[in-house]
């Protein structure tokens, strides 16, 4: 039961690191606070199950899926950039339109995929295995493109964006292209999360946000972000240990419907050290 | 004497930056900021601009950089523009390392790669070496952990070895100590030379505009209102400059007076 428990934790948590690698790298590389992953989420979850049920391939799915979901982080980034509207507000108007984008999508409020073949099945430890293959493959040349000279204007763009300017650097382009990156991964989560629990349902993914951002902050806690390992790990780490402490509240007796107060609750305490930390060593 | 009379005939042949006519002002500002710069540097001229806060130095610089756009005139660069600022805080990154920040400027007039930025590594060693003050240990630091000197000179390399043939520095010495401001100097005029860049330096030292300048211009009220070159150049004290210098601030003076 026990054990039951923590390798469901970790097939969550698995899913939840792809959420949090969206919200980290607009955030951290771009210094982009990017909120439409509440909205692309569910966005890929919507496609994934509409497409699966009508028959398409697995392989159609996701890819429809990511593309979407990576079209509604450009738009949030071209909101942002074209009209100056607020980093998270944009987020937040996209994300809010998803919503009934996701209704039209479905046609219904919900869609079973029970009687359909996903990419995962019922051996948990195999579900567990091809999710961390999945994130393999999506970091590693994450981490080589970072090291790459893309990667390195990249990263200029949210240290440094008049440097940047003045080193030649697009800030729209670049930015343009890690919303885009944030958008798919939230997306592929939503896709890849609707087969592992064979249905989606229109309220998926609410507060998805504050858990990818709890996740990322808990990572950044433990291991650090003072490089770029560091802070390519942070989100894994932080979302597989996120997703264990919520079991352990859960299984000490708190309401799930209490979780999400909880979940603020460490966020706040997270960025409070950190503020803490700051000062000191100032 | 005989040698820089000749230089200064036969240089400057190529024009690299040719600037008509400039007019800038700035919204809610009445009077002009400039108001008609005509300049024209060849290849290998290392040009000092001085005059007193507000004479529309900065903003000519800002103009020639593309930062801002002038109201009216021309502006023609028959070259690639770096530049260095004042605030070593805006002109690199200190999160990131020594060599980061070193391959960044490299990377400005270079179709970027999927290659790793570490490729620049053994050139910025040679580079950071140049300057005999043991930046090269730094390397992978980051480089908000060096001086503020330090990360000058590390800023001024960056711009001089970017590949651009227009070097830009608005006063970029002028927030180091005195030793520092003269390594920084020193290092700046001798790499122009041998690189044989146009350069264009603001400064409020008259001492390093006289000792290292080919050619130098004073700006009042948004007007060059000096031009020395040559043999003129040459001939001129540290005791005319000032001179010159105070006269407009003098005529300033009076004519805010005579305003009120």
């Amino acid at each position: 039961m026990t054990i039951d428990l923590i390798l469901n934790g970790a097939l969550q948590g698995l899913i939840l690191s792809i959420i949090a690698y969206a919200i980290m790298i607009p955030f951290r590389f771009l210094d982009f606070a990017d909120l439409t992953s509440e909205g692309t989420y569910p966005l890929g979850g919507a496609i994934c199950a509409t497409c699966i049920t009508a028959g398409m391939s697995l392989l159609e799915a996701i890819f429809i899926s990511v593309l979407a979901a990576g079209i509604i982080g450009i738009s949030t980034a071209l909101v942002h950039l074209k009209f100056k509207v607020n980093t998270m507000l944009a987020g937040i108007i996209l994300s809010t339109m998803a919503y009934s984008i996701n209704l039209r999508i479905m046609g219904k409020p919900n869609i079973s995929l029970f009687n359909c073949n996903t990419l995962f099945s019922n051996d948990i430890i195999g579900n567990i295995s091809i999710l961390v293959v999945i994130i393999t493959l999506l970091i590693l040349p994450l981490a080589l493109f970072l090291r790459a000279d893309f990667g390195l204007r990249f990263r200029a763009v949210g240290l440094n964006p008049d440097f940047a300017k003045k080193q030649g650097v697009s800030i729209e382009k670049y930015t343009v292209f890690g919303l885009f990156l944030a958008g798919s991964l939230a997306g592929l989560a939503g896709g890849l999360m609707v087969q592992i629990q064979n249905y989606m349902d229109i309220g998926m993914g609410v507060g998805i946000i504050i858990h990818g951002l709890a996740s990322l902050m808990i990572g950044e806690a433990i291991i650090g972000n003072n490089t770029l390992n560091k802070q390519l790990l942070a989100p894994f780490v932080g979302a597989l240990v996120y997703q264990q402490i919520q079991g352990i509240v859960i299984s000490f007796g708190l309401a799930p419907s209490d979780l999400k107060f909880f979940t603020g609750s460490v966020v706040l305490i997270v960025l409070a050290m950190q503020r803490q930390r700051v000062s000191k060593s100032a | 004497m005989g040698l820089t009379s000749l230089k200064t005939l036969r240089l400057w042949g190529d024009v690299m930056l040719q600037i008509k006519n400039i007019v800038k002002s700035f919204p809610g500002v009445f009077e002009k900021v400039l108001k008609g710069v005509d300049l024209s540097l060849g290849k290998g001229e290392f040009c000092v601009v001085i005059g007193a806060n507000g004479s529309g130095k900065s903003t000519l610089m800002k103009i020639i950089g593309g930062e801002y756009t002038a109201d009216s005139g021309s502006i023609t660069r028959s070259g690639l523009v770096s530049q260095v600022v004042q605030d070593v805080s805006k002109g690199t990154i200190p999160t990131l390392t020594l060599l980061e920040n070193f391959a960044l400027s490299q990377m400005r007039y270079k179709k970027p790669r999927f290659s790793s930025y570490k490729r620049y590594k053994n050139e910025a060693v040679r580079i950071m070496k140049t300057a005999g003050i043991g930046l090269e240990k730094y390397i992978n630091q980051p480089l908000g952990s060096l001086s503020g000197g330090q990360r000058q000179i590390v800023a001024t390399m960056m711009a001089i070895n970017s590949g651009g043939q227009i070097l830009l520095l608005d006063e970029h010495t002028s927030a180091l100590d005195p030793k520092m401001q003269s390594t920084l100097m020193k290092y700046t005029a001798k790499s122009i030379k041998e690189k044989n860049l146009t350069a264009l330096m603001i400064t409020h030292k008259m001492d390093d505009a006289i000792k290292y300048g080919d050619r130098l211009i004073m700006l009042n009220k948004g007007r060059i209102v000096m031009d020395i070159k040559g043999q003129e150049k040459t001939k001129l004290s540290i005791q005319d400059l000032l001179e010159k210098f105070h006269k407009f601030e003098d005529q300033d003076i009076l004519e805010n007076k005579n305003d009120n």
